[in-house]
């Protein structure tokens, strides 16, 4: 094992620095909003002073759902694997332009789309189901962000494909092959709403054809829904394993298992979307019942990544002088805000995959559909495990490829312990009031069957919320003013790539093959999709054409 | 290389993960139990 | 195990995937047995209908409960922005209700609080579940999916009479 050291050129920092930038910049409109929704549910509704620019709550919701769990998360992504992959493989983009193209095709479907959100044309919330009708440009722009990701996906598999023939018989390096990976599945999951919009929803808004069918637009749409998690998940999972035990001292305890996890994830993550639809009335039981038995499959692979986490942890705390059954949690370098992000967002992750679990559940999701439970879970996983890893991440990125330290390590030991804070109170307290039947989507202020038992809880959802409002602008403000600072220290930052315990190259050969699990994964869709597709679209009636109801 | 980790036992690991499956199942139990308890949907 | 291309799994990790692939299997028995032995179900397709005409003629053009046989009901729910169809309906206690909620307009969701009926509404579908009623009082029936300005009004309630 050769020691990787391999830095990225001046150009492509900036390109990773863009992704950045807007990421950042989504995140800093999309997270407004939500302490404006969370103070709305304790009783202090603020949207009639912003009523000259943000028409109402759901206009307000869309925003936030669309810059937060779809722009932030999309343009980080592309982002931090681009790097990712530069670095695992040691060799630069095989065709930069492909991958600039990409970018910039995503960027002019962000504005695209943003026109009509912000003009209150789009107030359809990020899953914009029909036959709510939103503004044409709505559904071009989110289709131009999709086909930009995939453009920067083949930029990747370019550059993949030349180290592979420039390195035969080589294994391929963990970080590069699970970026990759995550771009794969990220292909082939976006294919559903790329349908659901190239072929009803772009047309009917043009005019073209009157209707729609919701039901097989919502079959669609968590085809991509559900893999959509994932995409979001893997990165900060690449970042546990690659870069993580590397900055808390020690070396990734399984790399074979690691691969396998990516590998499980590429045949699992996408047939499973019915576990999204377990109480649509056109979707046959048995169906959902198959999902929910493959959805459970696909919690093994997160089980198998929380060992290998959390054993590299332990061996590096005891590596640190940490004894005990407990003592080497202590020792990690709780120092370095980049490894506290990602272990605070960690440790909110098993109560997400906990949650997850139950909304896995077949009839348990009765339950809880479409109640504040489903956010209250969320939150834990894109608002936590998600957002707090790719914060860490930030922390060593944006000082390495800008080349300026970060200024403030305690500004963003804030940042962490506050978004950490709120969102245990906030997400304790969302779970609950949904068990006790608040709906989710919902300004409860305006909802005239609010019980006052609620009401104590959806106090704690505002403080809560308040709280990580202030977790996530000390964040803003920190990245913004390292990237706009003339004077901070010259950053020496290297990329903290982890070495494995094992020598990649005796993992086995079957983790390093493309076309065995290509195959299972086109077959297992097959067999868990295509019935019903074709079902549904062989009795596709486009005769709902709704419209505009806000 | 080394090539096991023979002389590292993550019993730490395990203890934590232990904890997590057990308030796994303390959790995703009381869920249950509001399902049951609010009786029967009969489809079909 | 050969010396190269092995998998090294550790054996407390070996025990741990072994773990949690038990935890897995107990909970799908578990929701299995609730689902086809306590009849705790999730909806199936029941019919196509017209969102266009739906409200027009048949059984949605009177939506309300239908007595089949003492006991045993039928309750037709249209759901409009932003309001069910009908706001209010009353049944005995015992009563077995069999819902029957479709959409003229957009998307919307019918919960009933206090028990497992919560479904998604969607046009040109029939969401259909049974309910029977064994505590009285009064159950309100929310709209759980963002329907326009005035989804966070659109509710009603079924009274249960002692
Ligand atoms: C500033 C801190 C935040 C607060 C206080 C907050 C609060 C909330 C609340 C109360 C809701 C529920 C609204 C409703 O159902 O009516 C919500 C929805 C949501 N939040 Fe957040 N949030 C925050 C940050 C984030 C972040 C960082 C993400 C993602 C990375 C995120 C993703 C979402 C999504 C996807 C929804 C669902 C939108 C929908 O139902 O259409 N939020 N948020
Ligand atoms: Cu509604």
């Amino acid at each position: 094992m050769s020691t990787n050291t391999y830095e990225l050129s001046a150009a492509e920092k900036k390109f990773v620095g863009w992704h950045v930038f807007f990421a950042v910049a989504a995140l800093s409109v999309g997270a407004l909003f939500g302490p404006l929704q969370a103070l709305e549910h304790s009783g202090l509704d603020l949207y009639p002073y912003l009523k000259p620019v943000f028409k109402s709550y759901y206009q307000g919701l869309t925003l936030h759902g669309v810059l937060n769990a779809l722009v932030w998360t999309t343009f980080f992504i592309t982002g931090f694997l681009t790097l990712a992959v530069s670095k695992g493989l040691e060799r630069p983009m095989k065709y930069p332009k492909l991958n600039a193209v990409g970018f910039w095709t995503m960027v002019v479907g962000l504005v695209t789309a943003a026109i009509p959100l912000l003009l209150d044309e789009a107030s359809v919330l990020y899953t914009f189901y029909p036959p709510m009708k939103a503004n044409w440009a709505f559904y071009l722009g989110l289709t131009l962000v999709v086909v930009g990701s995939w453009i920067e996906g083949y930029g990747m598999y370019y550059t993949f494909a030349a180290w592979r023939k420039e390195n035969p018989g080589v294994r391929s390096p963990l970080a590069a092959l699970g970026s990759v990976i995550t771009m794969v599945m990220w292909q082939i999951a976006t294919l559903g709403v790329a349908v659901e919009i190239l072929t009803m929803l772009l047309p009917w808004s043009l005019g073209l054809i009157e209707g729609t069918d919701p039901q097989l637009a919502r079959t669609y749409f968590w085809f991509t829904g559900h893999p959509l998690v994932y995409f979001w998940l893997l990165p900060a999972y690449l970042s546990w394993y690659s870069f993580l035990p590397k900055q808390v001292g020690g070396k990734l305890f399984s790399d074979s298992l690691a691969r396998f996890a990516f590998w499980l994830f590429l045949l699992l993550s996408v047939p499973l979307g019915f576990h999204h639809q377990y109480v649509d009335p056109g979707v046959p039981a048995g169906w959902k019942f198959l999902h929910a038995i493959l959805t459970y499959s696909v919690f093994l692979p997160s089980m198998m990544t929380a060992f290998t986490v959390v054993a590299t942890l332990e061996k590096a705390g005891r590596a640190r002088g940490g004894k005990g059954l407990f003592g080497w949690l202590r020792t990690l370098p709780w120092n370095n805000p980049s490894v506290t992000a990602q272990l605070l967002g960690g440790i909110l992750f098993f109560f997400g995959g906990i949650g997850g679990l139950a909304n896995a559940s077949y009839n348990v999701n009765l339950v809880l559909h479409n109640t504040a439970w489903v956010p209250g879970h969320f939150h834990l996983t894109v608002a936590s495990a998600v957002t707090m890893s790719f914060m860490g991440i930030t922390y060593w990125l944006v000082p390495y490829v800008t080349g300026k330290k970060l200024i403030s390590d305690k500004a963003a030991h804030w940042a962490n312990w506050l978004w950490f804070t709120g969102m245990v109170i906030f997400s304790n307290a969302m779970h609950v009031v949904g068990l006790l039947g608040a709906p989710r989507r919902t300004p409860l202020g305006l909802a005239p069957y609010i019980p006052e038992e609620w009401s104590g809880h959806l106090l704690r959802v505002g403080i809560g919320g308040t709280i990580m409002f202030f977790g996530i602008y000390t964040y803003i403000i920190l990245l913004a003013r390292t990237a706009w600072s003339k004077k901070a220290e010259a950053a020496d930052v290297e990329i903290p790539l982890a070495q494995a315990e094992q020598d990649p190259q005796n993992t086995p050969e079957w983790l390093d093959k493309w076309v065995p699990w290509l195959v299972g994964t086109v077959v297992l869709l097959i067999v868990a999709y295509g019935p019903q597709l074709i079902d549904q679209i062989s009795n596709i009636s486009l005769n709902a054409p709704g419209g505009r109801v806000w | 290389m080394s090539e096991n980790n023979q002389e590292f036992k993550p019993k730490g690991t395990m203890a934590i993960l232990l904890i997590f499956v057990l308030t796994l199942i303390l959790l995703w139990g009381s869920v249950f139990l509001i399902l049951l308890s609010r009786g029967m949907t009969v489809g079909v | 195990m050969t010396s190269k291309s092995s998998m090294h799994i550790d054996p407390y990790e070996r025990n741990w995937i072994i773990i949690s692939i038990v935890l897995l299997v107990s909970f799908a028995v578990a929701i299995s047995v609730a689902g086809f032995a306590f009849g705790i179900q999730v909806p199936s397709p029941e019919q196509r209908v017209d969102p266009r005409t739906v409200a027009d003629s048949g059984p949605w053009a009177d939506p309300g409960l239908r007595e089949l046989s003492p006991g045993k009901y039928e309750a037709y729910i249209l759901a409009q922005t932003w309001s069910f169809l009908p706001r209010e309906m009353t049944v005995p206690i015992g009563a077995e209700v069999t819902f029957y909620i479709t959409s003229k307009d957009v998307q919307h969701g019918f919960k009933l609080q206090e028990t497992n009926l919560n479904v998604q509404v969607v046009p040109g579908q029939v969401s259909k579940l049974t309910v029977t009623f064994d505590r009285p009082g009064d159950y309100d029936y929310i709209c759980t999916e963002y329907c326009g300005s005035g989804h966070a009004a659109m509710f009603g309630t079924l009274h249960v009479e002692p």
